[in-house]
């Protein structure tokens, strides 16, 4: 078809494919994949994950932003405040 | 029944060793008293925060798991909020049981 340039690769569900992964709020690194530089949680229209490991995703983000090992936001209050003083 | 509980605890940097071992004692006596053990106590050290808490940029992190009668974890997480230096705590009831201990 004329405005299909290319096929996207397929996307597929990480945790599924790989049952090993621990999806955990320790797991920080993991979790970084998954939310933007601004701190939001990707789609998973866009990461491709399914919609049973985004809602546990989505649970174990949320609890790694309450004890600072993610960022709920780029410009936390403070921060800016830091900046225009 | 006991049931397996982690606790991530974020700790004033400003404790020292010396004031963070202590906070632990008193939480692992509290544990002890209400018929529990603790398990695993994982020291992650002092990290830098993802964003300030207290104005504190960074913090000391420990993770606690232990078992605990499901009764007692509320009166545990009222302790941990009375205690002084620590900043914030987070306790998740983990999967499996443990069957070791009796009461």
């Amino acid at each position: 078809m004329v405005f299909r340039k290319f096929a996207p690769r397929k996307k597929f569900c990480r945790f599924c494919a790989n049952k090993d992964i621990e999806l955990d709020y320790k797991n920080v690194d993991l979790l970084k994949d998954f939310i933007t530089d601004r701190g939001k949680i990707i789609a998973r229209r866009i990461t491709g994950t399914c919609a049973k490991h985004q809602r546990q995703l989505t649970g174990e983000i949320k609890k790694s932003r309450q004890m600072s090992l993610l960022i709920y936001t780029a410009t936390h209050s403070t921060h800016v405040h830091k900046r225009t003083v | 029944m006991n049931m397996t509980y982690e606790t991530l605890l974020l700790l004033s940097p400003e404790l020292g060793s010396e004031g963070s071992k202590e906070v632990l004692d008193t939480l692992a006596g509290i544990i002890d008293r209400d018929g529990g053990q603790i398990l695993k106590n994982d020291d992650w050290g002092i990290k830098e925060l993802a964003y300030p808490v207290k104005k504190q940029t960074r913090g000391h992190y420990v993770r606690l798991e232990y078992s605990l009668p499901p009764d007692k974890v509320s009166e545990l997480e009222r302790n941990i909020r009375n205690a002084d230096g620590i900043y914030k705590f987070l306790t998740v009831k983990l999967e499996q049981k443990t069957e070791a201990k009796e009461d």
